[in-house]
């Protein structure tokens, strides 16, 4: 809601947001500017890359559970569903199906999933939480079934070779965050399907009663997500050049994580496209550089987690003010 | 237990169970409860009456410490208490059963009687002897229930049964039925009268809450009758009579007035014939331009789902609806806004506000449709609109931005207004808009309507306020058990014949 960002008197959830995402820039360059006098590895051309591509690819799925979060729901799914594209796309391509048709009918199974879970949610009656939970499980299961447990390689050069491509300087998968992230935030902030999905989010019951249709922000919300999780996915079998039906497991607790530390409240109607962007540099940066300064891997967890509890207690800190 | 309960406690003669001294309860807001001083003797059935909202459920709540009081005092025997919650009313003897079941429908009967003070050896639950006591608790009682049934495979009345079992078996003292028959058929409400009785010849004093003016003169000895917060007078039931009763509850001093303009009706804007859907039946109405057509029943007649069924909230089962002469048939809530039919619900919080967005986002809510292009919003008639609600309106708030929680009842009210008249229609329909609304918003309600019905809409009003309906509707049709069962023009009869027709004395 930018636009009201302009009015006179200073916003306090939109103050509060910004003051977030601030902190969460400030405390980003800090760790940076720590990683770059601490280790010689961290500043380097090739670690950059490295670090911007993985978040890139956790950027992405962040961006579609922040759709799903806002309207009060949640999509346990995500990592299932790249783990399932990345096959998808692999079997295609060893099919020798064309590059662009493998990857847009890969792309295209992601309505297919986000409408199965909006139907799901509307019309079986499950909880979000229940339904992504299966089909988290479900489409693992596919994904292995498909492939028989084995790993898919011997791609076409023109298909690995694009996640290492680089523009400006840039590394493509980057390049790809942005052209999700822009369209992203104008549905979110300026467009009325976006203030649907905050509705929803906020009470839906009175969204309703006010003419909104909920069913149809639902299906969005849950396609969105599903889409750009296939999107991951193709993304991810570029970059690793092999094509598992493992791949991206524990990703669904990534992207959560990494809109929640961006300010997405779990209890819906809160959040912005900036926060998981942030969310996950921030989460790749503390596994980067605990890497990098060959901490014992299993504190990244560790780390991560009580992130959650500290910006998660803050954000209730903050609601149980303004009652 | 009921060993227990045959042991008819031993209360000095002529000293109040309980005794309320000047007991006083505000609300933010609202003074709920006026200096009420009332005494409850042992072993009398003492029966409480009054309109909707006249303090009933607060008197009840502070008794049973629920609600904390704002001043005054509360004897029990004799002696001054203080509750800091429900638990020492508790400990004291005082319990409730309200009309709303609040058991655990997915344990047996048995377990539900004895919950919290669960029957126990090697702290392993001794199911067999529990069902066995709760079998004779309710047999001594005269229910026949079976102990060990789920409690979800008991009717709503069944239910409440198991409730009062549980109130009498717990060494009760001082017993609060809230409503206790709404949903009890003959035979179960004959069933409960026993019980009542029976209490009371053990010496419990029994506190009874009821609409239903028949019961009170079949099982009470003394009346109160409360009104707007006050406590009008105690009758001996005996030496008094319905009419009297209802005059008491209805008679409010003159000084409120409901601005009301003249305003010639226009043509019939809607007409309903034969409406039924969930929660009512057979309703015929019509409303015309420039006209209020007042609902007015009590609370669960059916008003409130009878205008969500109008509104494409509900489906209907059968009749027809007419809007502007033409047949219409709303299969969702948008298909009757784009019609012109608005409704402002019940409940602010639960159904008419999104509370943690800002009030800018509220008063758009409706029309976000109109005023984007290509599906992005105008930033400049986003603004330039909520704005001049929030001017018309004089909704006080630091700016459009800030979340609609921050405001008070009678400026969220406003939001909910506002976001109507933003998107403009020809049928409003009110329901309770005056609640929780202080004096002020309320008279800038009213005037408001008179400003709506000028420009040519209708307004159907629902109000349990006897006094807001009556002054404002130009018709009033009164609702009971989910149908309509009489139409007054405006101030054709006395409040008295309303009430009782709501009643259904």
């Amino acid at each position: 809601m930018a636009d009201l960002a302009i009015a006179a008197k200073p916003r306090r959830g939109l103050r509060f947001g910004f003051l977030l995402n601030l902190t969460l820039l400030g405390l980003l360059l800090l760790m940076w500017a720590v990683l770059s006098a601490t280790t010689e590895s961290f500043m380097t051309a090739n670690n950059i890359v490295n670090l911007l591509r993985q978040a890139s690819l956790w950027a992405i799925i962040a961006i579609g559970q922040t759709f799903v979060i806002i309207t009060g729901g949640i999509d346990l799914s995500v990592g299932a569903v790249v783990g399932l594209s990345s096959t998808v796309v692999a079997l295609l391509l060893k099919a020798d199906v064309p590059i662009w048709a493998a990857v847009f009918l890969t792309l295209c199974l992601g309505p297919v999933i986000g409408g199965f879970h909006a139907f799901g949610i509307l019309k079986l009656g499950l909880p979000p939480f229940i339904m992504t939970l299966a089909t988290l499980t479900a489409f693992r299961g596919i994904g292995l079934l498909m492939t028989n447990g084995a790993t898919i390689s011997g791609f076409p050069p023109d298909f690995t070779g694009f996640s290492r491509l680089s523009l400006l300087g840039i590394p493509s998968l980057f390049w790809i965050v942005i052209l999700v992230a822009i369209p992203s935030y104008v549905l979110l902030h300026h467009s009325r399907w976006g203030r649907y999905i905050y509705a929803v989010g906020s009470n839906a019951e009175a969204a309703r009663l006010s003419g909104v249709h909920i069913a149809r922000t639902i299906y969005l919300a849950y396609i969105l997500s599903a889409t750009l999780a296939c999107l991951a996915g193709v993304l991810t079998a570029s970059r690793i050049a092999i094509g598992v039906a493992t791949t991206g497991e524990g990703w669904e607790l990534q992207s959560i994580a990494s809109s929640v530390i961006g300010g997405t409240s779990l209890f819906g109607a809160v959040g912005s496209i900036t926060g998981p962007l942030l969310g996950s540099m921030l989460l790749t940066t503390i596994n980067n550089g605990a890497n990098l300064l060959n901490v014992n891997p299993f504190w990244q967890r560790i780390i991560t987690g009580f992130l959650i509890i500290a910006i998660v207690f803050f954000d209730q800190l903050r609601r149980r003010k303004k009652r | 237990m009921t060993a227990a309960l045959r042991e008819a406690p031993a209360f000095p003669a002529g000293v109040a169970t309980l005794e309320l001294r000047k007991l006083d309860k505000r609300f933010a807001g609202t003074h709920a409860l006026k200096a009420v001083s009332l005494s409850f003797m042992p072993g009398e059935v003492h029966a409480i009456v009054g309109e909707n909202g006249a303090g009933k459920s607060t008197l009840i709540k502070l008794l049973t410490g629920v609600h904390l009081k704002t001043s005054g005092s509360i004897l029990w025997q004799g002696r001054e208490v203080e509750f800091s919650g429900p638990q020492d009313a508790l400990a004291l003897g005082i319990n409730a059963v309200h009309q709303e079941v609040v058991l655990c429908p997915h344990l047996t009967v048995a377990a539900n009687i004895f919950l919290g003070d669960e029957d126990t050896r090697f702290g392993l639950l001794r199911k067999r002897e529990m069902n066995r006591r709760a079998q004779e608790i309710l047999d001594g009682l005269g229910f026949h229930l079976p102990a060990a049934a789920m409690l979800s495979d008991l009717t709503i009345g069944q239910q409440q049964l198991v409730a009062t079992a549980r109130a009498a078996s717990r060494g009760t003292r001082f017993l609060v039925f809230d409503e206790p028959t709404g949903y009890l058929t003959r035979a179960e409400t004959d069933q409960l009268f026993a019980l009542i009785r029976r209490l009371h010849g053990e010496g419990v004093t029994i506190i009874y809450i009821s609409h239903r003016m028949e019961e009170i003169f079949q099982i009470a000895d003394r009346v109160s009758v409360l009104r707007d917060g006050q406590l009008i007078g105690t009758h001996v039931v005996a030496e008094t009579n319905e009419r009297d009763l209802i005059r008491e509850m209805v008679n409010r001093p003159l000084d409120e007035i409901h601005h009301k303009e003249v305003i010639p009706l226009g043509e019939t804007l809607l007409e309903v014939t034969g409406l039924s859907g969930p929660g009512f039946q057979d309703v015929s109405l019509k409303v015309r331009r420039g006209e209020i057509v007042g609902l007015y029943g009590l609370i669960g007649a059916g008003r409130s789902e009878f205008v969500q069924c109008l509104f494409g909230r509900t489906h209907k089962t059968a009749g027809d609806v007419k809007l502007r002469g033409k047949p219409v048939e709303f299969r969702r809530e948008a298909d009757a806004i784009e019609s012109g039919i608005v409704l402002l619900p019940e409940s602010r919080r639960d159904q008419g506000l999104c509370l943690n967005l800002p009030v800018g986002f509220n008063l758009n809510l409706p029309v976000f449709h109109k005023i984007s292009v290509a599906g992005l919003i105008q930033p400049g008639e986003e603004r330039g609109r909520s704005d001049k609600q929030m001017r018309d309106l004089r909704i006080v708030a630091a700016s459009r931005g800030v979340d609609a929680l921050t405001l008070s009842g009678g400026n969220q009210q406003k939001i909910v207004i506002g976001k109507w008249l933003n998107h403009g229609a020809d049928l409003f329909i009110f329901d309770e808009p005056t609640v929780g609304v202080d004096v002020g918003t309320k008279a800038e309600i009213y005037k408001l309507m008179a400003v709506l019905l000028r420009a040519g809409a209708g307004i159907i009003l629902i109000s349990s306020y006897l006094p807001e309906v009556y002054d404002l509707g130009d018709t009033l049709h009164v609702f009971r058990k989910g149908r309509l069962t009489a139409s007054f023009p405006h101030k054709r009869v006395d409040h008295e014949t309303i009430l009782a027709e709501a009643i259904g004395t």
